[in-house]
């Protein structure tokens, strides 16, 4: 039982470290529940995980909410951006959220090709 | 139709701990289909959803326009509470009268909500129809409140809803009319 956690944990750990690796401008990732909760994190020093897990989680409930009103299906992600950084925020699967923090200027490009994957990875651990 | 008492649509807050009935509350009172936030719940509060954002919905109560917030009920939510009552003129707080163990923690959002908006505001005791559950009065001593602002609530039962609305916003008018203007009164009935 407990080796079955400890796997999906440390798949979900690697699949951060895996990103971050890729994106080495990154602030930070991390993967929360939709309630709010962090799962696993990789945020730079500082960073206080739990407050981005819920505002994930509230920014994806929103967006999903907004979706549904405009009819445009399941949400798969969103973006908040400032002049001095970003944050993109992907459903990963049902029952999660994968945020990646990010600084102004990033190449979008390859931030959501990697950022994707990930998501994806993540939606079949959970 | 009687014309709007204070010129536009009031906007009231819904707080309280997980598993008020704030949700249920909100669903109750709105004449509007509701706007919720749900997310399925990662942790044993007793139910298979929570709100992460907000609900809102809103009602005509004797001609007075109300829009209404229900916030998330956990702490890591707070930044909503913030959010959320940012022009708010009223707030209920929620609280399960059969979850004593939930009583200080509404005494902190009360406090942590009041202290950064004083605004007016009342406690509403749910899960009233249970047979062991602690009453308003004795919130009122908890809270250390007028017993005026502590009302006991089934959030299931529409005239209980408005009835704890309708206390919140007398007390909002007093505040806001201090003067010679008679408060209104707010009937049960909804005329519209």
């Amino acid at each position: 039982m407990t080796t079955t956690v400890m796997s999906k944990q440390d798949t979900l750990r690697s699949a951060l470290a895996n990103l971050r690796a890729a994106l080495p401008e990154l602030r930070g990732a991390l993967i929360a529940t939709t309630d709010g909760l962090p799962i696993t994190q990789a945020m730079n020093e500082g960073a206080d995980a739990n407050r981005v897990a819920a505002m994930a989680a509230t920014a994806l409930g929103l967006g999903k909410r907004i979706n549904d009103t405009l009819d445009s299906g399941d949400l798969t992600e969103m973006s908040i951006s400032g002049k001095e950084g970003q944050v993109y925020i992907y459903a990963a699967g049902r029952k999660g959220v994968l945020a990646v923090v990010a600084p102004s200027g990033m190449n979008l490009g390859l931030l959501h090709l990697e950022a994707r994957d990930t998501a994806q990875m993540i939606s079949e651990v959970l | 139709m009687t014309a709007d008492l204070m010129g536009g649509p009031l906007k009231l807050v819904i707080s309280g701990p997980v598993g008020a009935g704030k949700t249920t509350f909100v669903q109750t009172l709105s004449e509007t289909p509701v706007i919720a936030t749900e997310a399925e719940a990662s942790e044993d509060i007793g139910k298979l959803n929570t709100t992460v954002a907000f609900d809102f919905g809103t009602l005509n109560l004797d001609g007075q326009e109300l829009h209404i917030y229900g916030t998330p009920g956990q702490d890591r939510f707070n930044f909503m509470w913030d959010v959320l009552c940012e022009g708010a003129l009223g707030l209920i707080v929620l609280v399960a009268g059969d979850r004593p163990q939930d009583f200080t923690h509404a005494r902190n959002i009360l406090e942590y909500i009041t202290s950064r908006n004083p605004i007016p505001f009342v406690i509403g005791v749910t899960h009233q129809d249970l047979e062991y559950v602690w009453r308003p009065a004795d919130l009122a001593v908890y809270f250390n409140l007028d017993p005026l602002q502590v009302m006991g609530l089934n959030a299931t039962e529409p005239d209980q809803a408005r009835g704890l609305l309708i206390r919140l916003l007398e007390l909002t008018l007093a505040d806001a009319a201090p003067v010679q203007t008679p408060t209104h009164t707010f009937s049960l009935e909804t005329t519209c």
